[in-house]
């Protein structure tokens, strides 16, 4: 019986939509599972436990259209401090914008890092819309799609999946809008406020 | 908006001697921690980054300027660390909200000049990460406001050939 290691790639992940999405995996996935963030100072931590798992996940958001540098600095550490037996490294990845395929550099460049370092790339889940897909009654489809992509993983049965608001790109527009205006909302900062053309004036 | 200029981030320090319209900056000579994710940039002190580091001096200038040449080393064929830190702490530029640009969802940006991008990419870079970075590069482009770009490999030791020889360029 195989083990999952959840490895939660975004710079905020004690409050990220990355542990969201890691918790609805650990509910649905049948393997055991162990939670991890990575941080500055646990890349040593996790570089040693890692060879103990048949599989890891790893949940990261797309940051400048690319992995965020949080786990940039953890690949390469673990680049230098291989464990002895790989396990299959598989990705859910989630960008703000509608269209998921806007992860696709991103899922390149793990492919890129489990090709140089003999990893086996597993599942991929690549998400648009997914800042705030959690807050609407779309999150039923997220919890859809994790439940498959539990189930790929514990079964080795390695797919690609992908998911998005289904929504017209106008209709997102306006209903990300509405969902940044109530973000500036509860920091008491207005509509008006957010869209200055200032740059730190 | 004031005065419009040129400028080159660099992951390195560079021996190169730019026009004085050209701002050079060595990244890897500044203090910039990495971006938080808290969105405050965005929607508690919009277009200021909570984090007050140096990395509040160099995002105005890239706002600003119409001409930029970023170099960095590269990474899974990415930017690697320092140059991507930079870019991502580069946010307070753009606004929370959306638009369409081309067809594809992306922020809308604050005062930032459309600009003309040179990416110089250096190191030992294998095809299939040339054509990732590419790909990056026209990605970077819609959120970046690229109008144009060129972006050129090298290896490390041609480095600041390389530089030298499309700063001139931008003399010319």
């Amino acid at each position: 019986m195989g083990k999952v290691m959840i490895l939660n790639g975004s710079p905020r992940a004690p409050k990220s939509n990355s542990k969201i999405y890691s918790d609805i995996f650990r509910k649905y996935c049948k393997l055991d599972t162990e939670y991890f963030n990575i941080s500055k100072t646990n890349h040593i931590e996790l570089c040693k436990k890692i060879g103990e798992f048949s599989d890891v996940l790893v949940v990261f958001p797309l940051y400048a259209d690319s992995l965020p540098v949080t786990l940039l600095n953890f690949l390469k550490n673990l680049e230098l401090n291989p464990p002895e037996k790989k396990p299959v490294i598989s990705l859910l990845v989630n960008c703000g914008f509608i269209e998921y395929q806007q992860n696709d550099i991103a899922v390149k460049m793990m492919e890129q890092f489990c090709k140089k370092n003999e990893y086996k790339m597993g599942s991929v889940l690549k998400i648009g819309s997914g800042e705030a897909i959690l807050t609407t009654f779309f999150n039923v489809l997220v919890k859809m799609k994790i439940r498959r992509l539990a189930y790929s993983v514990a079964n080795k049965k390695y797919k690609t999946f992908t998911l998005t608001m289904p929504l017209s790109k106008r209709s997102f527009i306006k209903a990300s809008t509405k969902y940044w205006d109530n973000y500036g909302k509860n920091n008491g900062v207005t509509h008006e406020e957010m869209d200055t053309m200032n740059i730190e004036s | 908006m004031s005065e419009k200029m040129k400028l080159i981030l660099s992951d390195t320090n560079l021996n190169i001697k730019p026009q004085n319209d050209t701002t050079f900056i060595d990244l890897s000579s500044l203090k910039i921690t990495n971006c938080v994710g808290c969105f405050g940039c965005w929607t508690k002190t919009p277009g200021k980054c909570v984090i007050r580091d140096d990395a509040v001096k160099v995002y105005p200038l890239i706002a600003k300027s119409d001409r930029v040449m970023y170099i960095s080393r590269t990474k899974y064929g990415g930017y690697d660390t320092v140059m991507k830190t930079m870019l991502e702490r580069a946010i307070p530029i753009q606004k929370a909200f959306i638009r369409l640009v081309n067809g594809e969802t992306h922020h809308v940006q604050r005062d930032v000049l459309p600009k003309s991008a040179t990416i110089i990419a250096y190191g030992e870079i294998s095809d299939e990460e040339k054509e990732i970075f590419k790909d990056l590069i026209l990605r970077n482009a819609y959120n970046m406001n690229f109008t144009d770009y060129n972006i050129i490999f090298t290896s490390e030791e041609m480095l600041e050939e390389t530089v030298r020889g499309e700063v001139l360029k931008w003399e010319k």
